[in-house]
């Protein structure tokens, strides 16, 4: 194509430089506000006003902060539970289904100590690394039913996530409600509350998860960079069947790779349910918060798999959808504006995607023998 | 016993409508796994045009309109820009999500419009799907239209040759695909199910993608499939009729998505691909680069 003199053609890349895949997640991040913002010019607010409001409270509001550092614990962890299943190629939607099941087993583990009915005897450390352990295990356990059918019998991974996202979904309910175990007595719906002893600790007024997601940064920081494990996940993800070749068994990185993801999903599910300060049940609106994962899926797929890109990721993702929901209620929009967001954040995202394939290359047209030969 | 029979019927025609689509989306090389994302919308804003309007033939070409709409989405996204199909189709299912949640909220609740007609106690539509099917069947396998479709998905490079234009065939199925799902949308949320409700679709679509890989992408046996899923699906929701007193309503509600991975578990296998010859579309999920 020739505009003014000019010659644009689209040209496929061979690589990408760590800088300008940076460059583009953060363009297609702006795009995605941009969209976002239109909800509010329509409602007759201007952007600028509302992104105002929406990062003063997010960050500059004590009270926000707290919020937006919760969600990003939250979120970090969901996004994890995305990554290492994607760096394997494999996509890991179950997050709502492996926050639920690693929120019941945790509460599961209160309920067998006598947590429920006020006989719990077990010293705060035991039943919190307890809990911790049964949330992995449970997580763990629901996601490798989809990395076991995967690597078995090649059985669709996406179609089985959703689907145990919905089972998950209704075996929550039935233990919450209509006198089931976890029951709150007052029946409204939700779980027992936890006792003092299985709240998680405070660390300077944060739930001590904050500091685990740190250290599962490192982690899978260390695993992609420097083990060989990292390095047969990420060739199996790029390659299956020179991988196989490799040496690498396919089946036990799909069943690694989603346990690992569960289990870490699991953690999204304690954290909510059992560390976030002044919630400490499972609430009735618990669906909300596996609706929420999905923004994981955006944080993953954005950093493109970098557990540290993540991170700054999630940390905006989670003010924003916090500040959101506060402009919401201010305005009087209707319910459900973080989730307007996710779904604009991650069209722009699907549509940047094409700069981390193609580059578009402008050159001064030279002599018009030349020009003729590109048309 | 009959209405039982009956609604199992017509679940099955929405799970065919999005399937078929699907289906020939997939013949052409083109995965969209965003058919969740399409219903939604179909539904969504077919519900709305239609309370709105108190027009259901409006809500129907609302939603219809959307689905192809949204199908070129997908077509621009994974045939001219060459972004990977899954990823596309994943956004699209959340952003299909995520806006009709936010959309939608406001009409929570019963479309408030009289029910539309039946034919001795069946919808209409139901008769629509049995026919779409054969002639998807026709086209897809008795007609030129047919074979330039196949090939597109076999070897795109050596149908590029022969004189076919891969991206616009992609395209019109792709569209084809779209306005299918957005319709079958619309008919959950116009007929099936007329009361609004946050992600009140249920993981249908996925259902209707997991038909396609059962379908084998022949669609006789994608309507088979369809008859089967309709049946289980009504069988979990009433389970008092077979088995009174039995579990919590809970429990019954986990058995059709508990369903679902089985018969996904059965067809991935070795032994029902061999015995009906898998025929997966060579070119499936490629993304068709014009040298």
């Amino acid at each position: 194509m020739t505009v003014a003199g000019y010659h644009i053609r689209l040209q496929r890349r061979t690589n990408l430089p760590g800088w300008k895949a940076a460059l583009f997640s953060i363009l297609a991040i702006l795009f995605g506000l941009f969209l976002f913002s239109l909800i509010f010019w329509q409602a007759g607010q201007s952007p600028r006003e509302i992104y105002k409001q929406i990062f003063g409270y997010a960050f500059f509001n004590s009270y926000g902060l707290r919020l937006t550092i919760n969600r990003f614990i939250f979120l970090a962890f969901a996004s994890y539970a995305f990554i290492i299943p994607y760096r394997a190629g494999l996509w890991n939607i179950g997050m709502p289904g492996q926050l639920y099941l690693g929120a019941l087993a945790a509460f599961g583990v209160v309920y067998l100590l006598g947590g429920k009915t006020g006989e719990m005897t077990a010293s705060q450390p035991v039943v919190i690394t307890l809990m911790v352990l049964a949330a992995l295990l449970a997580g763990a356990l629901i996601g490798g039913i989809a990395g076991f059918l995967k690597g078995k019998w090649n059985v669709n991974e996406i179609v089985v996530t959703m689907m145990l996202n919905f089972i998950a979904f209704n075996l929550v309910a039935f233990m919450i409600k209509d006198g089931g175990p976890f029951m709150n007595l007052g029946g409204r719906g939700e779980s027992f509350e936890l006792p003092e002893a299985a709240r998680a600790p405070l660390i300077a007024g944060f739930p001590y998860t904050l500091i685990l997601v740190i250290l599962l940064m490192i982690a899978i920081y260390l695993l992609f960079a420097r083990m060989s494990l990292g390095y047969q996940i990420r060739a199996f993800g790029k390659n299956p069947p020179a991988a196989r070749y490799a040496g690498v068994n396919p089946f036990w990185i799909s069943v690694l790779v989603f346990l690992l993801g569960g289990a870490l999903a699991g953690l999204a599910g304690y954290h909510y349910f059992a560390a976030v300060p002044g919630v400490y049940k499972i609430a009735r609106t618990y669906g909300y918060f596996g609706d929420l994962s999905f923004y994981g899926m955006i944080c993953g797929l954005i950093s493109l798999g970098n557990p540290i890109a993540t991170l700054f990721v999630a940390l905006l993702f989670g003010g924003l959808s916090i500040g959101g929901r506060s402009a919401q209620g201010k305005l009087h929009l209707g319910f459900g504006v973080d989730y307007a967001l996710m779904g604009m954040l991650m069209i722009s995202l699907v549509a940047f995607q094409f700069f981390y394939h193609y580059q578009i290359l402008i050159t001064k047209q030279a002599t018009p023998a030349t020009a003729r030969q590109y048309e | 016993m009959l209405a039982f029979l009956i609604r199992s019927l017509e679940a099955a025609m929405i799970f065919t409508f999005a399937g078929l689509g699907e289906l020939v989306d997939q013949r052409s090389g083109v995965l969209n796994v965003g058919l969740e994302g399409i219903m939604l919308f179909g539904a969504t804003l077919g519900f709305i045009a239609a309370q709105t309007t108190g027009s259901y033939l409006v809500g129907f070409l609302v939603g219809i309109g959307i689905g192809a709409l949204l199908g070129l989405l997908h077509g621009f996204f994974s045939i001219t820009l060459g972004v990977d199909q899954v990823v596309s189709g994943m956004g699209i299912w959340i952003f299909g999500f995520g806006m009709t949640t936010y959309i939608g909220n406001p009409y929570t609740g019963p479309l408030g419009l009289e029910r539309l007609p039946t034919w001795f106690g069946i919808s209409p539509f139901f008769f629509l799907a049995i026919i779409m099917v054969a002639v998807v069947w026709f086209l897809l396998n008795k007609t030129g239209w047919g074979l330039s479709i196949r090939s597109v998905g076999e070897q795109p490079s050596v149908a590029e040759v022969s004189g076919l234009k891969v991206a616009r065939i992609r395209y019109l199925c792709v569209i084809f695909g779209g306005v299918m799902a957005g319709f079958a949308g619309a008919v959950y949320g116009l007929y099936y199910n007329p009361v609004w409700n946050y992600n009140f679709l249920m993981g249908w679509g996925f259902i209707s993608l997991a038909l396609v890989f059962f379908s084998m992408w022949n669609p006789y046996l994608l309507f088979g499939g369809a008859v089967l899923f309709g049946l289980l699906w009504q069988l979990s929701l009433n389970p008092q009729m077979f088995f009174p007193g039995l579990a919590s309503r809970y429990i019954w509600r986990m058995v059709p998505f508990a369903m679902t991975i089985l018969v996904l578990i059965l067809i991935s296998s070795k032994w029902f691909r061999s015995r009906w010859g898998a025929t997966t579309p060579e070119a499936l999920g490629k993304p068709y680069y014009k040298e």
